[in-house]
């Protein structure tokens, strides 16, 4: 029962950052705004460590990366999605590797200090590690090939564009702590109607809006 | 030393290194009104009247052929190079002669490729390189 819990957590958080990735994220590149470290410091960071607190198992965060990158790869709009998909899953990944490599699962209440500082370090290094992903695994997929030389090159403005997704971050991470203290349960009888509800409007939402462009 | 004094330094160290490259991306931000293509220096109109027009999507983009732009620039045995496109902002990416021939240059010198990810598309490209 536990286990089905968590899959419907990883699939209703999945959904909801590929929602949000698709529809928000593809408003933001229309005006021209910075949509993936918007993106990354507000939804991924927000979504992923909300439901690490609350779930406190590693491995989710690497299922709701999949669930959302297999969304964007739906909605093959705004930008390039082959690179949103793969940079996607890349930041679920890292999350996860680095929530559980640096033990930064939190037993004790936190001082906002080190919630802050857990949002610049988790939105800057998952921000910049799926932007180098990315930047390396698109040209392989393609027929054009991967050369180093190129990621070399680029390196100084990846490591300047995750500023904003650290500063963003900033603020997420103490916001989904008090979020948190809030304590909101939702009781067992609509825990799965209301996850699996949640979930399939959001794939059915990103397939018609995919529809309807094209 | 604790994780909880760790983490505060961590983050201080990551602005840091965000802030020092933000600057430095800044400071070597490159401004030129030519386009540097095998050596050579181009203005966009006069590399638009040397090579072909291309459209693709039913004229969605338009611009003029990279294929053409090279062999026209002096390339020889074309197939044998590869090809380095280089934006303003240091974004640079290396394709094939075969990309090349599905690719397209538009008259805000941005590169598309019709067989290529979006990844492909450097905006403000200043230099070509052949390699």
């Amino acid at each position: 029962m536990k286990n089905m819990k968590f899959i419907a957590g990883i699939i209703v958080f999945g959904s909801l950052w590929g929602f949000a990735e698709c529809i928000i994220g593809s408003l933001m590149r229309d005006v021209n705004l910075p949509a993936g470290a918007i993106m990354t410091g507000i939804f991924a960071i927000g979504l992923m460590t909300f439901s690490r607190v609350s779930f406190r198992q590693p491995g989710m965060q690497i299922g709701m990366g999949l669930v959302a990158g297999a969304l964007r790869l739906f909605n093959p709009f705004g930008g390039c999605f082959i690179c949103s998909a793969i940079a996607i899953m890349a930041e679920g990944l890292l999350f996860d590797l680095i929530w559980t490599g640096f033990s930064l699962d939190l037993k004790k209440p936190q001082t906002l200090t080190i919630q802050a500082s857990l949002g610049i370090c988790s939105a800057y290094m998952v921000y910049v590690g799926g932007y180098i992903v990315t930047q390396i695994l698109t040209p392989l997929f393609s027929s054009a090939g991967f050369y180093i030389e190129n990621l070399i090159v680029f390196i100084p403005q990846m490591l300047a564009s995750g500023l904003l997704a650290a500063l963003i971050g900033v603020v997420t991470v103490p916001a989904v702590f008090t979020l948190k203290k809030l304590d909101i349960t939702v009781k067992d009888r609509v825990y799965y109607p209301v996850t699996m509800g949640l979930s399939a409007l959001c794939w059915i939402i990103v397939i018609t809006s995919t529809i309807l462009s094209v | 030393m604790e994780k909880d004094r760790l983490l505060p330094i961590f983050a201080l160290l990551i602005l840091l290194i965000g802030s020092a490259s933000s600057i430095y991306v800044y400071a070597t931000q490159a401004t030129t009104n030519t386009l540097l293509v095998n050596g050579q220096h181009y203005t966009i109109n006069q590399i638009f009247s040397l090579a072909k027009p291309r459209s693709f999507n039913e004229s969605q983009y338009s611009g003029i052929a990279l294929d053409d732009l090279m062999l026209k620039t002096g390339v020889s045995q074309p197939e044998q190079h590869k090809y380095t496109l280089k934006g303003a902002d240091g974004y640079e990416k290396t394709v094939t002669w075969e990309n090349m021939k599905n690719g397209l240059l538009t008259k805000d010198s941005e590169s598309i490729f019709s067989n290529l990810p979006k990844a492909f598309r450097v905006k403000d490209i200043i230099t070509i390189e052949v390699k």
